[in-house]
């Protein structure tokens, strides 16, 4: 069963085509790989379904829905969540109130605060945050942001998670945890998983499917191995490099 | 031999008379609200008993001073709580007080409608004016919200001056019925003085207790980052409306009790920068940690501005301005900072497990 649709999107910022004419299908259960080199469009793309930005052109289908035009807060009810490359987390407040809230906003119209903290919890020892329960997300360490990201993103109880880099700013042993998390979570939950990174050596092992986007275009769509022979691929990724 | 100690927050009276004596004295553990109210509840009476016998006059202008106060932190606490849950400050909830204060002069006046009927249409208009504006807080953030709400006031008191056939312009609508009529002075104004107490309670009773639910924890997401909230399913719009509409009403029923305290309106006295810079610095200087701060900063400043007034004039109110400017920086977590430094948990509701009674 389809997904997630995405048809012929696009997203302009001025005189730049950050997401250009992309299209593909996500199967249920399927854990995707998105690359590409910098300012690829890959965040862009997420931003677009997750709702943060409006598209400038053609349609988003979720579970056979045109979302195209439904606010964020609805898409999260749906079932679309995501993580932000940039830990974006509500500083002035507690870990555990960061998980509560996203709990409380995508699926606690009966829930009470105290049941909405239980749960918060759980999801909080999954990504072993127990701990940091009562610390101000201020306060805490970037690989806590990265795995308090995950779990509030995981809180909602999604039917697609959006990664955007969870291991980016990770030291080697920090990376190999969130990696083992992600394939835990994976399993536990039954989780549609589109997930970015750099590190494209622990992604390829972890999805057993990529899409490789270059300057706002999908420029490939298969299994790793093959992708990664596709010469176009080979291209972006050395144009990249020779331009740094 | 009587032995007194105090050990981790105890006091301990050992060997009085054979028997040991324990009481917690640590402070975290008293019941500081309440503690707190009931100061504030008999302040008045304490403050009327000390100058009588002191003076041996009644502090007329006193006790009227705390009436103020107690209209001051209606404002305060409904402009505290809406920039809670809409992330955006008003400049203009004067303009709120301002149509409640008519819309019940007019109706009681002209209609002859009683203050109770006033009461209810005050709070409604102020609420539906309210609603109506509310897409700004959804349209427009920073300076444009600023701009926009710095107007309403002003094109009030624009509209004062224009209709004077109705609004009176400075002189205001007067036979507004006051509240309380006895014959005896005195009693009257206890009699506002414990109405206006009694409504800045309630105002502030309602909004801890939404501040401490669920909404409360939504609130402060979007308080603090609204896009991220919206994108783990908080409505962000749905609560910015509610908030702005509710707290409007609440600003109107201030000036509904101002015209049936002061037997008239005239809305050209409250729409002032004067009024707006009060309100304002009182609100910021309040901290945002809990809603009571607003009520103990409405306090603090009309008593001051009430001392430097009455001792230096002018100057006196220069003065206070530049006081609260010069507190606006050593004290960024405001007056209620103060009191909690430490406690920075509490500025978002603490989840506890609900207490059953064991029968
Ligand atoms: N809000 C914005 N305003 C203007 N331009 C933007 C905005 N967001 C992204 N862009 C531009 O769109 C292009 C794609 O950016 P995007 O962040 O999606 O790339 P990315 O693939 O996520 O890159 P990275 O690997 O560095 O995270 C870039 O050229 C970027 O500068
Ligand atoms: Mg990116």
């Amino acid at each position: 069963m389809t997904l997630l649709e995405v048809v012929e999107l696009t997203k302009r910022f001025g005189g730049i085509i950050a997401v250009n004419n992309v299209s593909f299908k996500i199967e249920k259960g399927e854990i995707v790989g998105l690359i590409g080199p910098n300012g690829s469009g890959k965040t862009t793309l997420v931003n677009l379904i997750s709702g943060y930005y409006k598209p400038d052109g053609r349609r988003i289908i979720f579970e056979e829905r045109d979302i195209t035009n439904l606010p964020p807060e609805k898409r999260a009810k749906l079932g679309i969540s995501r993580t932000f490359q940039n830990p974006r987390v509500v500083e002035s407040m507690t870990a555990l109130l960061n998980v509560a809230y996203a709990i409380l906003g995508t699926r606690g119209e009966k829930m009470s605060l105290a049941e909405a903290g239980a749960e918060a919890m759980y999801y909080l020892e999954i990504f072993d945050l127990l701990k940091k329960r009562d610390t101000l997300a201020k306060d805490l360490a970037i690989y806590e942001l990265r795995l308090l990201e995950l779990a509030r993103a995981l809180a909602t109880e999604p039917k697609l998670l959006m990664i955007d880099e969870a291991m980016a700013g990770l030291n080697p042993a920090e990376a190999d945890n969130v990696v083992r998390v992600i394939e835990r979570i994976r399993e536990e939950f039954d989780l549609t998983i589109i997930w970015i990174e750099h590190v494209l050596r622990v992604l390829m092992r972890s999805v057993e499917r990529v899409l490789v986007m270059d300057e706002g275009r999908l420029i490939a769509d298969g299994p790793p191995e093959e992708v990664t022979n596709k010469p176009e691929v080979i291209e972006a990724y050395i144009g990249a490099e020779e331009e740094v | 031999m009587v032995r007194i100690e105090t050990r981790r927050g105890r006091l301990i009276i050992d060997d009085l008379f054979g028997k040991r004596y324990e009481w917690t004295v640590e402070p975290r553990y008293w019941r500081n609200p309440i503690i707190a109210f009931l100061a504030w509840l008999v302040m008045p009476l304490v403050v009327y008993g000390v100058y009588t016998s002191a003076f041996g006059v009644v502090p007329v202008a006193l006790l009227s001073t705390l009436v103020f106060a107690n209209v001051l932190s209606m404002m305060t606490l409904s402009l505290g709580f809406q920039s809670i849950g809409t992330g955006r400050l008003n400049f203009g909830p004067h303009f709120f007080l301002a149509l409640g204060g008519y819309t019940a002069a007019l109706l009681n006046v002209n209609y002859g409608l009683n203050p109770a009927i006033t009461l209810i249409a005050a709070f409604a208009i102020g609420a539906i004016v309210g609603l109506g504006l509310s897409p700004i807080t959804i349209i427009s953030r920073g300076v444009y919200f600023v701009l926009f709400t710095l107007i309403l006031p002003l094109v009030l008191y624009q509209v004062a001056y224009w209709r004077s056939d109705i609004f009176g312009a400075e002189t205001g609508i007067p036979g507004v019925d006051a509240l309380f009529l006895t014959g005896d002075l005195i009693l009257d104004l206890f009699l506002f003085l414990y109405t206006s107490l009694a409504i800045a309670t309630i105002i502030m009773l309602i909004y801890d207790k939404v501040l401490r639910s669920k909404y409360g924890l939504l609130m402060g997401a979007v308080n603090e980052d609204e896009e991220l909230a919206r994108m783990y399913g908080v409505n962000a719009p749905f609560i910015k409306v509610v908030i702005f509409t509710f707290t409007s009403g609440a600003m109107a029923v201030a000036g509904w009790f101002l015209a049936h305290y002061q037997g008239s309106f005239a809305g050209p006295a409250w729409l002032t920068p004067e009024m707006l810079a009060l309100i304002l610095l009182t609100s910021t200087l309040a901290g945002k940690g809990a809603i009571y701060g607003q009520v103990i900063a409405a306090y603090i400043i009309v008593i001051l501005r009430e001392v430097l007034r009455s001792t230096s004039g002018e100057l006196g109110l220069a003065a206070l301005y530049i006081i609260m400017l010069v507190l606006l920086f050593v004290l960024p977590e405001g007056f209620w900072g103060l009191y909690r430094k430490r406690r920075y948990r509490e500025y978002y509701p603490t989840i506890k497990v609900r207490k059953r009674e064991v029968l």
